[in-house]
């Protein structure tokens, strides 16, 4: 699955520094009967310095413990077919990290493959912030603990910007004026990248979030609302007018990722839409002033959507639950969520003393819109794809590919979305 | 061994001689029952069910996945992407690489040099020259437009895999650049083969070119020709890797294929039962086309024609 799993990439790469994860034909325990062995599966995080940075995380975990986690990464894409795969057949490893949502960990809970936690919250008392937890809980029951919280937002060139005299866009018609702008001088304005087909879900989501607010959102999500109401149509329309107007780059469906964020990077484009999980990368990259800003409503400035990345569970055949909860236990730690911060510049889903935690502004900046989600004194919209089907997600995939390419109109796309629901 | 001899030989020789055939042929029948008939029958049986891949006990649906796949339209598209992959990809590797090895054939020296330039691609990782073609077509960076920005065409640039009506044929020139050093390969060594006296004879009989290669030399490398043949008609039924890294399918199905197509249903979607149907399909398609092809590549083999 290539959002989901991508994102949950670059979450756990971001947050804990360990990925989603995978091993292969081990059962649980690491493949052998140590006690005080585990296996843990990772996804491989996009960078190498993540993988370190998770490898030295589990030593010190060792360290601290006495317990041996037997790291196993695996290509990223793989990872939800390799996760089912080795549960269903009683193997696979002791812990994992996984998509949270309905989709994904609510699907293996369903069939009874997750390790249930709620007695583990009540004893370990892990201060998961309520709106994380649900995501997180399926018939009632937890089995997972979340690792961050994300957003999705818009960064720009505050140098460009400065440089041609651009404010900070506070509606539609603003970033479409920036657009011209930022075109007429030879420059990218949004690096919209969408060959994988899952950013394009991204950008439905901001668009819409920012248009109809949390509450609108609620009502899609929860099916109060149709997906082909004009709200939708709107939204897509609103895509398929920036792409008309050039505000994206040439044929953007051809592009991918990583080739987008280095227009950004390079300073090709002017602006990047992505998640929050991209602050550390961002920062490395580039060497001019960056924001990051929701993206604009037609009528303001709009809302960031907000979410979780993905979480850790445990294997419920593992034999070893009690080693497990442990290092469940470590990542819940005052001192781990500030290393979390420090080191990889993600946001744990359960609040942390961030006095004293070095931040540059933007990192800062993220931080503070975080943590409106979680004390909910924000309004923020959320990342569709994460609590939605897969035959829905690959709907929404394949819908804002076509009104990109003018194979299909909005109204279509949103008809094809709520046939999907 | 002929009939007469095999009667003429003592029991415990007969017996003995099948013992022997069974120990050796055995090896043979496990690997095939281990890695062929085994996955065979377990597709066969995830055909029949509607499994999600959790459920440990999947619903028996009969039918109901093929009858599902006759009426999903996104599968004759699939299909129908496959066709021109078959028509084009197998086509142009053949045409291309037949050309080339005989020019190559009549090359004296550095011969060696020119196989291993057309062969490299085709020993590169599928995975590696869809990534590295995916540069060379990206649309703001890429080597292809810049270069024909270069020589004045940059009206042509254009985002090769993001267009739908070229994204296809984008991939499948990847697939031929890096598919054709194998069929050069081959025909090259087939045509060492090749009785040169009758092409001399040919030759000063009057034929031209066209005309010995189509009556002489052709007939004489028929065998290796269907080989090469079959190998790259099946490849275009199975045709997954290339795509799925370089355009999964996409822009919105444009260029799905029934390998990616099954991929998505049954890894993505979690319909394994039904992707595993659709993987049918391109067996049930591919076999009989490979089989006939063997067949007559032996029926040749045994007329004596060919290298």
């Amino acid at each position: 699955m290539k959002t989901p799993l991508r994102l949950t990439a670059l979450g756990l790469a971001s947050v804990f520094a360990f990925a989603l994860a995978g091993c292969t034909g081990v059962a649980p325990g690491g493949g052998n009967d140590d006690p005080d062995t585990i296996s843990f599966m990772i996804g491989n995080p996009e960078d190498p310095a993540d993988l370190e940075l998770t490898e030295a995380d589990m030593a010190k975990f060792e360290e601290e413990t006495g317990i041996h986690v037997d790291l196993k990464v695996i290509p990223i894409e793989n990872v939800q077919t390799i996760v089912q795969t080795q549960l269903r057949s009683g193997e696979g490893p002791d812990v994992f990290g996984y998509d949270t949502g309905p989709g994904f960990a609510g699907a293996l809970a369903e069939a009874g493959l997750v390790f249930p936690l709620t007695d583990a919250y009540e004893e370990f008392g892990w201060p998961v912030y309520e709106f994380a937890k649900e995501r997180v809980t399926f018939d009632g029951e937890i089995v997972g603990i979340p690792n961050d919280i994300e957003t999705l937002g818009l960064y720009y060139n505050a140098t460009v910007f400065d440089d041609l005299g651009i404010e900070r866009p506070e509606s539609t018609g603003d970033l479409l004026d920036a657009c011209t702008t930022i075109k007429d001088a030879g420059i990218i304005p949004i690096a919209l990248n969408d060959l994988d087909g899952w950013q394009g879900g991204h950008y439905l989501s901001v668009i819409l979030s920012s248009m109809v607010g949390s509450a609108g959102m609620e009502e899609f999500i929860s099916g109060g609302k149709s997906w082909d109401s004009p709200e939708v149509v709107q939204a897509l329309s609103l895509l398929k007018d920036f792409n008309d107007a050039g505000c994206f780059p040439p044929s953007p469906v051809a592009i991918d990722y990583d080739n987008g964020n280095a227009l950004f990077y390079s300073g090709q484009a002017a602006m990047n839409l992505t998640g929050s999980w991209l602050v550390k990368d961002t920062e490395r990259n580039v060497d001019f002033e960056v924001a990051y800003i929701p993206f604009p409503a037609p009528d303001g400035p709009g809302i960031f959507s907000g979410g979780l990345g993905a979480g850790v569970f445990i294997n419920a055949t593992s034999k070893k639950t009690e080693s497990a909860l442990k290092l469940l236990d470590y990542f819940m730690t005052q001192e781990h969520g500030a290393w979390v911060i420090e080191n990889t510049q993600s946001i744990p889903a359960f609040p942390i003393d961030t006095t004293g935690i070095e931040a540059t502004p933007l990192f800062t900046q993220v931080l503070d819109d975080a943590a409106k989600i979680a004390d909910g004194t924000g309004d923020f919209g959320y990342n569709i794809d994460v609590l939605t089907s897969a035959e829905f997600n690959q709907a929404m995939w394949d819908g804002v590919q076509a009104v990109l390419t003018g194979q299909a109109t909005p109204e279509e796309v949103a008809a094809s979305l709520e046939a999907n629901r | 061994m002929s009939t007469a001899s095999r009667s003429l030989a003592p029991t415990v020789t007969r017996r003995a001689q099948a013992r022997l055939g069974i120990v050796l042929v055995l090896p043979v029948m496990i690997v095939t029952a281990l890695f062929f008939l085994f996955p065979l029958g377990n597709a066969v049986y995830y055909s029949l069910v509607d499994f999600d891949g959790l459920n440990p006990n999947p619903p028996f649906v009969g039918l109901g996945n093929f009858i599902r796949m006759v009426e999903d339209p996104a599968v004759w598209h699939a299909l129908g992407n496959n066709l021109i992959w078959i028509l084009v990809g197998t086509a142009a590797p053949m045409v291309v690489g037949l050309l080339v090895a005989m020019l190559l054939w009549t090359v004296r020296r550095g011969g060696a040099i020119y196989r291993v330039i057309f062969f490299l691609p085709y020993v590169l990782p599928g995975v590696a020259i869809g990534i590295v073609w995916g540069w060379i077509y990206d649309p703001v960076n890429g080597l292809l437009n810049q270069f024909l920005r270069s020589i004045g065409l940059g009206a042509w640039a254009t985002g090769w895999l993001g267009e739908p009506d070229l994204a296809l044929y984008a991939v499948l020139l990847t697939a031929i650049w890096a598919g054709t050093g194998f069929a050069i390969v081959i025909f090259l060594s087939a045509l060492r083969n090749v009785d040169t006296e009758l092409v001399d004879a040919a030759r000063i009989d009057g034929a031209n070119s066209a005309q010995r290669l189509w009556f002489i030399i052709l007939p004489q490398i028929m065998p290796v020709f269907l080989m090469v043949l079959t190998l790259t008609l099946v490849g275009g039924f199975s045709v997954f890797d290339i795509i799925f890294v370089m355009t999964a399918g996409g822009p919105a199905n444009a260029t799905e294929v029934l390998g990616t197509y099954a991929y998505d249903q049954a890894f993505v979607l979690n319909n394994i039962g039904y992707g595993t149907t659709l993987a049918l399909l391109i067996t049930i398609l591919s076999v009989p086309i490979a089989v006939l092809l063997n067949r007559l590549q032996r029926r040749l083999s045994l007329q004596g024609t060919g290298a």
